[in-house]
């Protein structure tokens, strides 16, 4: 159907692309869901900390998760299949799914992905050992928690302080688990500010950075981990090797987008955000093919998910309706800048593009500059930066008008002292 | 007689280490780098609070547990209680969300809602 | 010549620095046996393999205690002496070679049973191994492993075809670095003709363009056509399930504890769970292989572990892997595996290894840092190209069960008539299973075992239906069959809930999570079941009214789940799971 946008995943980013899909005029919006629910990831946030950039106050991941089913609920325009799963996708946009009706190929005019992440299992962290029951990601544990009522143990070791990872020390804590530390392999926490105080310090669960975990024990079921601060050289110092006993380690070592369609329909990648580059309408490099959400990079808030999906949802309905792009113009990262999402900005610019990216290090009392050619055309001071928290950036189109076809503007967050 | 605490700020990624001491004249607040901080500080000085969530028992739905939360903050040392509160409640599907689960969790006044539809 | 023998091993003890510790030998029928301590583990197998290289020793037992490492205790299960069965032939342990002689075994008017103390068929060195069906090179000449290992291979395409699973005649690539390493072509070539395995020296140049991806290091290479792919433990779910179609009894969570015998001769076998009245016992136990040995009250042989550690990557990533064969380095650096090498498996996917490590411990398969440094170290040389650190999902290990004379110890027990030991089955195990199914019928023949074909055999086996690998029109018949086929649990791999169901109700039933992996993929892939272990969790469970919370990741000991949430722990936190 060349009228037709498909979005493939119906967790937050999915959810509002489809809601601004039809918002912006599409009459027909497919939401293609795997689970047999919608909602995704949130239903088994039970935590609160959500939305307050959105709806200006904290909710939790079901609550958000309701808000965004209404919107979807509410427009006609949008239908929904659960339970079904893409299988592929081709350059073309030519896809098909599967339920329990069959296998089906449809070729939509413009499809979004909205797949999300994926958590980093233990063997790709390369922590070595044996391989027995007890060890669970953090998402899976939070699934097996808090939606299908089951304890993964009772005394916890946690790896990784990214957000997941400090949410389950206390979800674990609250359900009468022992949580035995938090061993982080940076020398700062991975996570929020707000849940290092709230799911660590206030159950005086240890954090200990620069430390990993070096050995699995346990031919059945784990019996302990061998754990080991990082020498000079980032390399686990072995001569300091202490063992705990524990029956459950928690992996909260980091999210991936997940790219298997993504790869399947030839998209380019950003080898640092993992995700298929976008422009600031979250068009990727393959015309008709859009991206939101955790599918392009890890977000650290689920407001800039939903965010960036409505961009991918009304980006889709504008290409449907005939888009002529007059040139592209290539954001670069430069001091101390991992990434920038989008990665480039096509001409010409109409609308406010919203910029987001992530800094290396984390560095106090900051100028941030974005440049083209030696011209400033916008800067700020920021207090501190830190590689955890994203830095959102809005580029009125004013700024822009100089740009042309071929131009670089470069970002670059320079001074400072190390926070 | 309260002493001395530093208390963590978590309005933003800043994470001010704020001290405040009890003073002749009142609290001493120092640390913070701006108003937020002072404000935050002392609440979590004088009664320190957060909002409970969780999950209960739910019987006849498609899943077994349903994801709640307390109404309000709760009084942060009441946090243990009000979570082994949760674990002796047991509901029927269906629910929807915001429905009040039970009243008064741990003794706060405060009623604990459903934060989903689950039937 | 007892003497002799005798006085030899403590020669070459002497000359290997071994002679301070004043170790004990005594020979009898060529079967050695050696006692003493020394200070490592190292030492102790070292002493048993010189004592086994010596030409006309038919076994070793080796009973030199290391002081650095603490004896496992062995702890046999409380035997159950009731009886609960008669049989034919008990045949101990349910690995490859143990399914593959049940279902030999089955074409016959016997009452067989086959007993596994794990959860699961294929639970020890069968899941463990790189899958590699090997031609026979570089085998000791002679040797049994050599024998058995050319005769099996020309047998598996065919059994592979009858039990329908996956075999593939790759090929194998084995390449040279150095120009003076080029004899060693010729080498390999030599001993394999005189072994009938055909095998032809191939130029750099063609090595290279059959393996783009190979090192242009490359000097020069051999190929050996006959080397094949197979999935090990498919191999032996599939000899168990057509077994199992064909009458054999499997018991599960079976373990030997002890053997009864009258007039010389075995008639009963005690296991933890009853006993079985049998003239005719098989002990195909895998690494405890020579602990079953000795249950007739004197031992016959000792196995030493060797542990080989594999690495497994993501099958999306194979740019610069090479694109079939398996390479080989130089002969000579890992002494006791034939060097292993960078293959792909079944599925598609990478995989490095094995390593060859002495350890103590039977049970030791941990992968170390070390042996993942070092697989990677040995092998990326060959595909200099191709990145492991970014595509690495997975890694195991697995554990040879070795003699000291390094060769498989296939006899009548000299102890106890009707006992068979089959043991020693290291590599190449896998591909020697058919033909080490046929040696033990001959065996059991001469030991006087009558054996009536049946009027009612069944040899063909068929593989579950796999969703992903149908075509669209087959999918669509398959959902329309059962609608289960068109719900996808496990996202990376495409694995259906009408698959994972089938594997819980087949002749030899998936009951826990590893098991149901291995025959339907689900977690196998690069989440390693982030996403579908809740999801084929609660398949289980509904499946085999199981609670959620106590279903296991590999059997007894291994629970998934310390409690149901709500729920008050069932025991002190710190022992739960040693409750169990």
């Amino acid at each position: 159907m060349p009228g037709e946008i498909v979005v493939i995943g119906g967790g937050p980013a999915g959810l509002a692309a489809a809601a601004a899909a039809s918002d912006a005029g599409c009459r027909q919006v497919l939401l293609i869901e795997r689970d047999r629910e919608l909602g995704g990831i949130l239903n088994q946030c039970v935590h609160d900390g959500f939305g307050n950039l959105i709806f200006g106050g904290s909710m939790t991941g079901p609550e958000y998760a309701h808000r965004f089913i209404r919107e979807v609920r509410q427009r006609p325009a949008i239908a929904v299949l659960t339970g079904t799963m893409v299988l592929s996708l081709a350059r073309d946009r030519r896809l098909t799914y599967v339920n329990r009706d069959g296998v089906r190929e449809i070729q939509p005019g413009a499809v979004i992905l909205a797949m999300g992440c994926r958590e980093r299992s233990r063997f790709q962290a390369f922590i070595p050992g044996y391989r027995p029951a007890g060890v669970y990601t953090a998402g899976t544990a939070q699934r097996l928690i808090n939606m299908e009522g089951v304890m993964p143990g009772e005394n916890a070791v946690i790896l990784g302080s990214g957000d997941v990872g400090l949410i389950m020390a206390r979800r674990l804590t609250l359900e009468g688990a022992n949580v035995l530390g938090v061993f982080e392999i940076a020398p700062r926490p991975g996570g929020l500010t707000r849940n290092v105080v709230q799911c660590l310090d206030d159950f005086q669960i240890p954090l200990f950075l620069e430390h990993t975990v070096t050995f699995i024990h346990g031919k059945k079921r784990l019996t302990g981990v061998s754990v080991a601060p990082l020498d000079r050289a980032g390399k686990p110092d072995l001569t300091r090797e202490r063992f705990i006993a524990c029956d459950t380690l928690i992996l909260s070592v980091g999210l991936i987008p997940e790219n298997e369609l993504s790869r399947q329909a030839g998209l380019i990648l950003d080898p640092v955000s993992r995700g298929p580059v976008v422009d600031q309408e979250m068009s990727c490099s393959v015309p008709g093919i859009y991206a939101g959400g955790n599918v392009v990079h890890v977000h650290d808030l689920v407001d800039y998910v939903s965010h960036t999906a409505r961009l991918a949802g009304r980006g889709a309905q504008r290409f449907l309706e005939g888009r002529t792009p007059a040139g592209r113009v290539i954001m670069q990262a430069g001091e101390n800048v991992s990434y920038i999402i989008p990665q480039s900005i096509t001409l010409p610019v109409s609308e406010t593009v919203d910029l987001y990216l992530r800094v290396r290090e984390a560095r106090r009392s900051v100028h941030l500059k974005i440049t083209h050619q030696g011209n400033v055309l916008k800067q700020k001071i920021e207090r501190i930066v830190r590689p955890p928290e994203m830095i959102h950036l809005a580029l009125e189109p004013a700024l822009l008008t100089g740009l042309s076809d071929g131009h670089t503007v470069s970002i670059t967050v320079s001074g400072g002292e190390p926070a | 007689m309260k002493s001395t605490k530093t208390i963590t700020c978590i309005n933003c990624p800043l994470g001010c280490t704020v001290t405040v001491s009890p003073g002749l004249d009142g609290l001493s607040v120092s640390g913070n780098e701006c108003k937020h901080g002072e404000t935050y500080a002392l609440q979590e000085y004088r009664a320190p609070q957060r909002v409970l969530t969780g999950t209960v028992r739910i019987e006849g739905a498609f899943l077994p547990r349903l994801p709640v939360k307390s109404e309000a903050p709760l009084a942060k040392e009441l946090l243990p209680l009000a979570a082994r509160e949760l674990d002796r409640i047991s509901i029927r599907a269906p629910v929807s969300c915001g429905t009040v689960i039970a009243s008064n969790l741990a003794g706060s006044g405060i009623n604990l809602i459903a934060t989903r539809d689950l039937d | 010549m007892s003497k002799q023998l005798k006085d030899l091993v403590l020669e070459l003890f002497t000359e290997n620095d071994l002679e301070q510790y004043g170790l004990a030998v005594s020979e009898a029928d060529g079967l050695l046996r050696l006692a003493g301590t020394v200070p490592t583990w190292e030492l102790v197998v070292r002493a048993g393999q010189l004592a086994g290289s010596l030409p006309g020793v038919r076994s070793v037992v080796n009973e030199i205690g290391a002081t650095s490492v603490e004896p496992a205790p062995y702890k046999a299960p409380p035997g159950d002496p009731s009886v609960i069965g008669t049989a034919d032939i008990v045949i101990i342990g349910a690995g490859v070679v143990g399914t593959a002689i049940a279902r030999e075994l089955a074409r016959y008017k016997l009452d067989i049973v086959l007993v596994e103390k794990d959860s699961d068929v294929g639970c020890g060195a069968s899941r463990a191994n790189n899958g590699m069906v090997h031609s026979g090179i570089v085998q000791e000449p002679n040797s049994l492993r050599s024998k058995l290992n050319v005769r099996g291979n020309a047998m598996f395409e065919e059994l592979c075809r009858e039990l329908d699973v996956p075999f593939k005649r790759c090929g194998l690539i084995g390449l040279v670095f150095k120009e003076e390493e080029l004899i060693l072509l010729d080498l390999v070539k030599a001993r394999a003709e005189a072994d009938g395995i055909p095998v032809e020296v191939i130029s750099r140049e063609r090595a290279l363009a059959m393996e783009p991806a190979l090192s242009p290091e490359t000097k020069g290479a051999f190929l050996a056509p006959s080397t094949a792919m197979t999935s090990p433990y498919k191999l032996t779910i599939a000899y168990a399930e057509n077994a199992v179609t064909n009458g054999v009894r499997l018991f599960l969570n079976t373990e030997v504890t002890a053997m009864e015998e009258k007039d010389g001769r075995v008639c009963k076998v005690i296991t933890s769970r009853g006993s079985f009245n049998t003239r005719f016992l098989i002990n195909a136990a895998g690494i405890y292989a020579d602990r079953i040995a000795a249950m007739t009250g004197e031992p016959e042989f000792t196995l030493h572990p060797r542990k080989g550690e594999l690495l497994i990557f993501d099958r999306e990533k194979t740019n610069d892997h090479a694109a079939m064969a398996t390479g080989l380095l130089a002969i000579g650096l890992d002494p006791h595996t034939k060097g292993g090498g960078t293959m792909f498996t079944m599925d598609g996917n990478p995989e490095w290894g094995p390593t060859a490590q002495e350890t103590a411990d039977r049970e030791d398969t941990a992968v170390t840092a070390a042996g993942i440094n070092r697989i990677i170290e040995k092998f990326n040389p060959l595909l200099p190209g191709y990145d492991p650190n970014q595509s690495l999902i997975n890694f195991f290990a697995g554990i040879r069960a070795a003699t000291y004379t390094e060769d498989f110890h296939i006899a009548p027990s000299s102890r106890l008539k009707g006992l068979i030991n089959v043991a020693g089955i290291q590599s190449p195990g896998l591909v020697a299973a058919p033909a080490i199914a046929a040696m033990v019928l001959d065996l059991l023949r001469q030991e006087g075992l009558n054996m009536d074909e049946k009027e009612q055999y069944e040899p063909r086996r068929f593989a579950p239906a796999r969703f992903k690998e149908l075509p669209v029109d087959e999918q669509n018949s398959l959902i329309r069959s059962n609608p289960a086929y068109g719900h996808i649990i496990c996202r990376c791999e495409q694995v259906t809930e009408a698959e994972i169901t089938a594997a819980l109700h087949r002749p030899v039933p998936a009951l826990t999570l590893d098991a149901v992996k291995r025959r339907t993929r689900a977690g196998m892939g690069r989440c390693q079941g982030s996403f579908c272990l809740p999801r084929v969790l609660l398949i289980m469970s509904r499946e085999l009214g199981i609670p959620l919370a106590q279903l296991t990741k590999s059997g007894l000991g291994s629970p998934l789940f310390s409690r149901q949430t709500k729920e008050a722990p069932p025991y002190a936190k710190e022992d739960w799971f040693h409750a169990r």
